[in-house]
């Protein structure tokens, strides 16, 4: 099979794969005990009139099949329809919150690959010294560190004790910035709590696939010759071993964006981050179906498009995978 | 290995280079200027539109932005907003309120007499929120001239609503129909009050800053920010560290771990809220619950099972008075007093007795009494995102299992049991620990909830006595207080003899704050703030 063709048959799975997972997210939240406007029509006290006006408006009088089909146009048009809670289109309510979670999982990202992969690089090539069972210890132990715990843990020390850093939201209440440069670092100064939580958490995993296929690749022959041909380490490093050590890390990485998700809910609860996180949580507790429906489906979204990246991607560098 | 200490360095570099990044720039930072107060929270607001938000954080926030007529002060006695002065007619069924002449919305446009005519019809006719259950009897509303309005109800009304009803601009609202205005979000709200709205950061914050333009005193605060925290315990720390002023609602575990730290005032306010087990008393006949349960004796049994004082202590760390009838003590005056003959409390001896006396006896040695071949088996229902609740729920549990019933406790989340508690065509449950929460200083709203009238809306026990329902609406007509006294404790008698609410505790408002950047918080029943009084956010002054 030709590349397009490859792709063109991936692409029709994930477009089948997002129809399913639409299908389930409507039929998971309208099978799920509860009502969005019972705890509304409590506190507020309202009249049965003034219910089922709610109902109609938001379509919740209408069948089951009425409101999957509607469903399904909005998510193709990409409008989620009016949140119950917040009374405003559920995009307007998502975009600025998805910005704040996309920012701080890319940074965090970019710097767990960055410190795993390389740790796992450094340690490969002293496999079995002091230094390397003493990183593999130390990620072992960052790994299973809970994440709500190191960041208790870090409010605690860095923001009651040294009340060096900030501990809650994206930016200083109320404060008046004269220039952009304060407004970033304000913001980025937000972010090194959070980040750091989530990178020790999750490093150890690309530090742990880089260091084992590494330690797998070194042995072999092939780079035996390429040090008999005299190559430096660094050559024999960049040129020989690493290429054959990228395809557990990608794999790795397309899990690992799965994953990121919902340590970055935990993340934003702990740091009062205002992602989709508490967003999501409190869309549960109240049956919020319209950004429940859009929230998890984007975030499913999100799931499936990186593992389709990474099996073209994969398609791409490894040439064993050519006629599957 | 040379390589390899390059790479490490270079790693250790890239660290650097990004803490640098990061670590720097917002040390700086200038404070807003002025005196800022800011209020720490773990809930967001729903919407800005004081007619269809449910949250009390959307209250805290548009209240001081829209003005009602009246409102209460710290010691819940009237105060004045956008009228000067009321009084009734003679036959006590119309009120004429006399208007603030020199308010203004903050658009700039009078406010006048229209606006509040307008605002009272909308909410009577479209039903809209809250405050459409006390304009029942609302008849017609007179304006002779743009600060006078005069409201003439059918009967004359015990309880005055004014303080509950924000005043809405007309030339804003007025174009919107009931539907607009239900999904109507008011991002930007415009009111006559003391302060103006300035920035809604989703997720984040709300500013509201001063009105320079009010009619009224100047309140001591330039800006309220109101900053949401994901959970309590970082709500705490923020407090400890100095990043927010107060906070409305604590735990009472945390409240404790407040006490004696510097610099920080934790206070135990009374309240107008009460957690109850309630008991499935349906008798119109498609109820799913136990038919024991509509045995007045099982029900009086129950009652002397909870051990209120037990389940408070252990389960508020005290910070709540033990339950007993439907007005809570917040209420001072308009709650009944049960003498110790009433009192059904804590005495499982007694209920035991009263069971026996009543044909439930454990005859199979099983250590479950039962009656005509069937065992006293209850379900049991709580929130499980209320511990509180669950662990009453878990003594309560043990407490009857010792008189010989036997209670299994399912816990779910509020929504679920919400919707359990009111399938009001097929009420499938025995009993359940919920709470009622009262913004009024008022007995009404309370003593509305087991009215015949409000089944299939707040009447979750399908409770149905007509003797009740027929005292309610005499309270709501006598406008003389001592005589509706009388009613209303008579009213609570009543209900408790009856036996359908098992009412666990009357909790405390548990807040704090720090003393050293604002001063002049007036204790309050309610709350400081979060209460029924708007006043404190008004008084309070920067500390010098």
């Amino acid at each position: 099979m030709d590349k397009a063709g490859f792709i063109a048959k991936k692409f029709a799975q994930l477009l089948f794969t997002l129809y399913a997972i639409a299908t389930f997210n409507f039929l998971l939240f309208r099978i799920l005990p509860g009502d969005p406007l019972r705890l509304i029509a409590r506190a507020g006290r309202l009249s049965p009139d003034a219910v089922a006006r709610l109902q109609e408006l938001f379509g919740l009088d209408r069948s089951r099949w009425e409101q999957y089909l509607i469903y399904l146009k909005n998510i193709a048009t990409g409008e989620y329809g009016i949140s119950i809670t917040f009374r405003r289109p559920v995009m307007d309510i998502i975009a600025e919150r998805m910005s704040n979670t996309i920012l701080l999982l890319l940074v965090a990202t970019i710097i767990v690959i960055v410190i795993g992969v390389g740790l796992g690089i450094f340690a490969s090539m002293r496999r079995g010294t002091g230094t390397d069972n003493t990183l593999i210890v130390a990620s072992m132990v960052g790994w299973s560190l809970p994440t709500f715990w190191t960041g208790l843990l870090f409010i605690i020390v860095f923001g009651v004790y040294l009340h060096a850093l900030p501990i809650a939201g994206v930016l200083t209440p109320g404060a008046v910035y004269t220039n952009y440069w304060q407004l970033i670092g304000d913001y980025a100064n937000h972010l090194i709590l959070p980040t750091v939580s989530l990178v020790i958490v999750d490093m150890a995993q690309f530090f742990l696939i880089t260091r084992n296929t590494l330690v797998d690749v070194l042995t072999e022959d092939y780079i035996t010759t390429a040090k008999g041909k005299g190559l430096s380490p660094l050559l024999t490093m960049r040129r020989h071993a690493l290429p054959n050590a990228m395809l557990p890390i990608i794999t790795t990485l397309a899990l690992y964006v799965s994953l990121v998700i919902g340590g970055a809910i935990q993340v934003e609860t702990v740091f009062s981050y205002p992602g989709m996180g508490k967003l999501m949580y409190d869309a549960v507790l109240r049956r919020d179906y319209p950004i429940l429906e859009a929230t998890f489906f984007l975030m499913a979204s999100v799931t499936v498009l990186a593992n389709f990246i990474s099996d073209v991607v994969y398609r791409l560098i490894d040439p064993r995978v050519k006629n599957i | 290995m040379v390589i390899s200490k390059k790479k490490f360095a270079l790693l250790m570099v890239v660290i650097m280079v990004m803490a640098t990044v990061f670590g720097c720039g917002s040390a700086d930072l200038q404070s807003s200027g002025g005196d800022t107060l800011r209020i720490g929270w773990n809930s967001e607001p729903d919407t800005l539109n004081p007619l269809t938000a449910y949250s009390s954080e959307s209250m805290q926030v548009t209240y001081l932005i829209y003005e009602p007529l009246i409102s209460y002060d710290t010691d819940l006695e009237f105060v004045y907003k956008l009228a000067k002065s009321f009084e009734y007619s003679n036959d006590e069924r119309s009120i004429t309120y006399h208007l603030q002449e020199d308010a203004f919305w903050q658009d700039g446009e009078p406010f006048t007499s229209a606006d509040v005519a307008y605002t009272y019809s909308l909410i009577k006719d479209e039903e809209l929120g809250e405050a459409a259950q006390f304009l029942e009897y609302l008849d017609s509303i007179d304006t002779p001239d743009d600060y006078t309005v005069t409201f003439n109800y059918s009967e004359a009304q015990a309880f005055n609503c004014a303080p509950v009803i924000p005043i809405l601009p007309e030339h804003i609202w007025g174009e919107m129909t009931a539907d607009d205005i239900e999904i109507f979000s008011n991002d930007n709200p415009i009111g006559t009050g003391p302060y103006k709205f300035v920035e809604w950061s989703q997720g984040a914050t709300i500013t509201i800053e001063r009105n320079d333009d009010y009619y009224g005193e100047a309140p001591g605060a330039d800006r309220i920010i109101y900053i949401l925290y994901g959970n309590e315990d970082i709500l705490i720390q923020a407090l400890k560290s100095g990043q927010v002023d107060i906070i409305p609602e604590v735990t009472p575990t945390l409240w404790e771990s407040l006490e004696g730290v510097e610099n920080i005032e934790a206070v135990s306010l009374d309240s107008f809220s009460f957690h109850q087990i309630g008991i499935n008393v349906d008798t119109r006949g498609n109820s799913g619950g136990n038919p024991m349960l509509l045995d007045k004796e099982v029900r009086k049994a129950l009652n002397y099972v909870a051990d209120r004082e037990k389940i408070t202590e252990i389960v508020l760390a005290g910070h709540g008075e033990p339950g007993s009838v439907l007005i809570p003590d917040g209420l001072k005056e308009w709650q009944y007093q049960l003498s110790d003959d009433e009192r059904m409390d804590g005495d499982i001896e007694k209920a035991k007795a009263i069971l026996e006396a009543a044909g439930y006896k454990d005859t199979d040695g099983d250590g479950i009494r039962e009656k005509d071949g069937k065992k006293m088996e209850f379900r049991i229902m709580a929130s499980e995102g209320s511990a509180v609740d669950v662990r009453a729920a878990q003594i309560f549990r043990d407490s009857a299992k010792e008189a010989g019933i036997k209670l299994t406790l399912t816990s779910m989340d509020e929504n679920t049991m919400g919707d359990l508690i009111y399938d009001a065509e097929h009420p499938d449950w025995d009993l359940y620990v919920w709470g009622w929460d009262s913004e009024y200083p008022d007995p009404s709203y309370l003593l509305g909830i087991p009215l015949t009238s409000q089944i299939g809306m707040n009447n979750e026990l399908y409770y149905s006595n007509p003797r009740y329902d027929e005292l309610y609406s005499r309270q709501s007509r006598e406008t003389d207080e001592n005589a509706r006294n009388v009613i209303v404790k008579e009213m609570q008698k009543m209900f408790y003899e009856d036996g359908g609410y098992i009412i666990l505790w009357y909790q405390d408002k548990l807040q704090a704050y720090r003393t050293d950047t604002w001063t002049g918080w007036e204790p309050c029943p309610g709350g400081l703030i979060y209460g029924v009084t708007y006043e404190n956010y008004l008084r309070v002054q920067p500390v010098e």
